[in-house]
């Protein structure tokens, strides 16, 4: 009798819950939107937490690498000093290019382009649940990061500012993400298209793509600042695939430049397009 | 059931995930702690305790990550619910057959997610059979550590304070 009172318990609330979790989806789905409330405060409550535990991995692995595993660090330190002298060289040439563009510029009396200003972030959490691809950074609204900022790494994008930031943290959608995506054009042959993320696919797919443009294997993808979130001229990869398929479009896969497995440190660019007109590309 | 205890091990589960998913963002090792701590309450403290874990569990992951708020809820709530149906209708009190446990929760729960996905996009996803069985292991192995640690910490606190009582009983004042 006990058994059958605690299955029809089990039952009961099995029905509650699953009828409660379906209500709350089909809000969703036909709303066409999620639940910024809902989501803001799940953040804000473990924003706290993860930068206390983010402090707590920190602190255990520098105290490994500063005090314990130093070998081998006065022959990095030379390689880091070769590297100095050569960044140092190349910083030098592109101010040159810089300076002579800006006095290009004021002879046509062109509106001068504006460098991006960025904010250096640290990651501090990773994926809620597997698949997501978010990631959590140690910056928020009190250091001026907003929603659908765009975020970069070493060497391209990364992703963008999801949701509300609270104070000290933000969220940001990876680029590999399911529900990701990037407005883009190909460097040479100039074709334009979205680039959508694989949802942990190494490759990115660059969709509709005028079948008529001659995409190269090798050329670079970079942003084309349609979007309205990622500023032109910040790079995503290069083309890895390009096969002319039925419908007028092109089938272009896409080799991402950022190893999105090893994400430490990225760069919040604190500017929507509309204020940026380009950025400076890379060598 | 607890309900404060069943949370506390969701919590721990949810912050144990960010805090070392931040080392395999958008690599090939996928894990979920938070399922373990599901299959975890419902192991230890039955289905009804199993299903609060999953859809607490599933919500707060859901709202973190963006997706749609329910899908991961619903299916962490079958999934607690069969973690605690399987504790409380097989003997699964041996560390391999709980393992064997997350194992097939695992499976059935990531299972569950793409077809609720599929039916939410109209669109079935890419299962990568590799990122699943990634997922098997690391979970099973998270597993393995939680219930061997909670098997042996009753027995390590006893012997510390067993040691601590017999070396003020052996000083001689």
């Amino acid at each position: 009798m006990i058994g059958l009172a605690s299955f029809r318990r089990t039952l009961v609330l099995f029905l509650l819950l699953s009828f409660g979790h379906v209500l709350l989806i089909s809000a969703q789905v036909q709303s066409g939107s999620g639940m910024p409330l809902m989501q803001a405060a799940a953040f804000g409550l473990f924003a706290s937490v993860q930068h206390l535990t983010s402090g707590v991995a920190d602190f255990t692995r520098s105290l490994w690498s500063n005090y314990v595993a130093l070998q081998g660090v006065a022959a990095e330190n030379a390689a880091l000093e070769k590297r100095v002298v050569e960044l140092e060289g190349r910083v030098q040439a592109q101010s040159a290019i810089v300076s002579q563009t800006q006095e290009l510029e004021s002879l046509l009396r062109l509106q001068q382009s504006l460098v991006a200003p960025t904010l250096a972030a640290r990651v501090i959490a990773g994926d809620p649940a597997p698949g997501a691809f978010m990631i959590t950074i140690d910056q928020g609204s009190a250091n001026g990061v907003e929603p659908d900022m765009a975020v970069i790494g070493h060497f391209g994008v990364v992703g963008r500012v999801f949701g509300r930031p609270t104070a000290h943290a933000a969220q940001v959608q990876l680029l590999i993400g399911r529900q990701a995506a990037a407005a883009a054009f190909t460097e040479r042959s100039e074709a334009t298209g979205v680039v959508q993320g694989g949802a942990g696919s190494p490759t990115f797919e660059m969709n509709f793509v005028d079948g008529l443009r001659n995409v190269q294997v090798g050329e670079r993808v970079l942003t084309s600042g349609l979007d309205g979130i990622y500023p032109r001229g910040f790079l995503i990869g290069t083309v890895e695939r390009a096969v002319r398929g039925s419908g007028g479009y092109s089938d272009v896969r896409i080799q991402p430049v950022v190893d999105f497995s090893r994400i430490d440190v990225v760069l919040v660019v604190l500017a929507r397009p509309d204020r940026v007109t380009d950025v400076v590309r890379q060598p | 059931m607890n309900i404060a205890r069943v949370l506390l091990v969701v919590a721990v589960g949810l912050v144990m995930q960010m805090a070392l998913a931040r080392y395999a963002v958008g690599g090939r090792w996928a894990f979920d702690l938070v399922l373990v701590a599901v299959v975890y309450a419902g192991l230890a403290w039955g289905p009804i305790a199993g299903m609060w874990a999953g859809t607490a569990g599933g919500l707060i992951q859901d709202a973190l990550s963006g997706d749609v708020i329910g899908v991961g809820g619903l299916a962490k709530t079958i999934a607690g619910l069969g973690a605690g149906v399987a504790g409380s209708q097989f003997v699964v009190s041996q560390a391999s057959s709980r393992v064997a446990t997350v194992v097939v929760v695992t499976v059935g729960h990531r299972l569950l997610l793409v077809s609720l996905l599929a039916i939410v996009d109209q669109r079935w996803s890419d299962i990568s059979w590799t990122a699943m069985l990634v997922e098997i292991g690391v979970n099973g192995l998270a597993g393995l550590i939680a219930f061997k640690a909670t098997e042996l910490a009753p027995g390590a606190v006893r012997q510390s304070r067993q040691l601590r009582r017999s070396s003020l009983s052996k000083r001689r004042w």
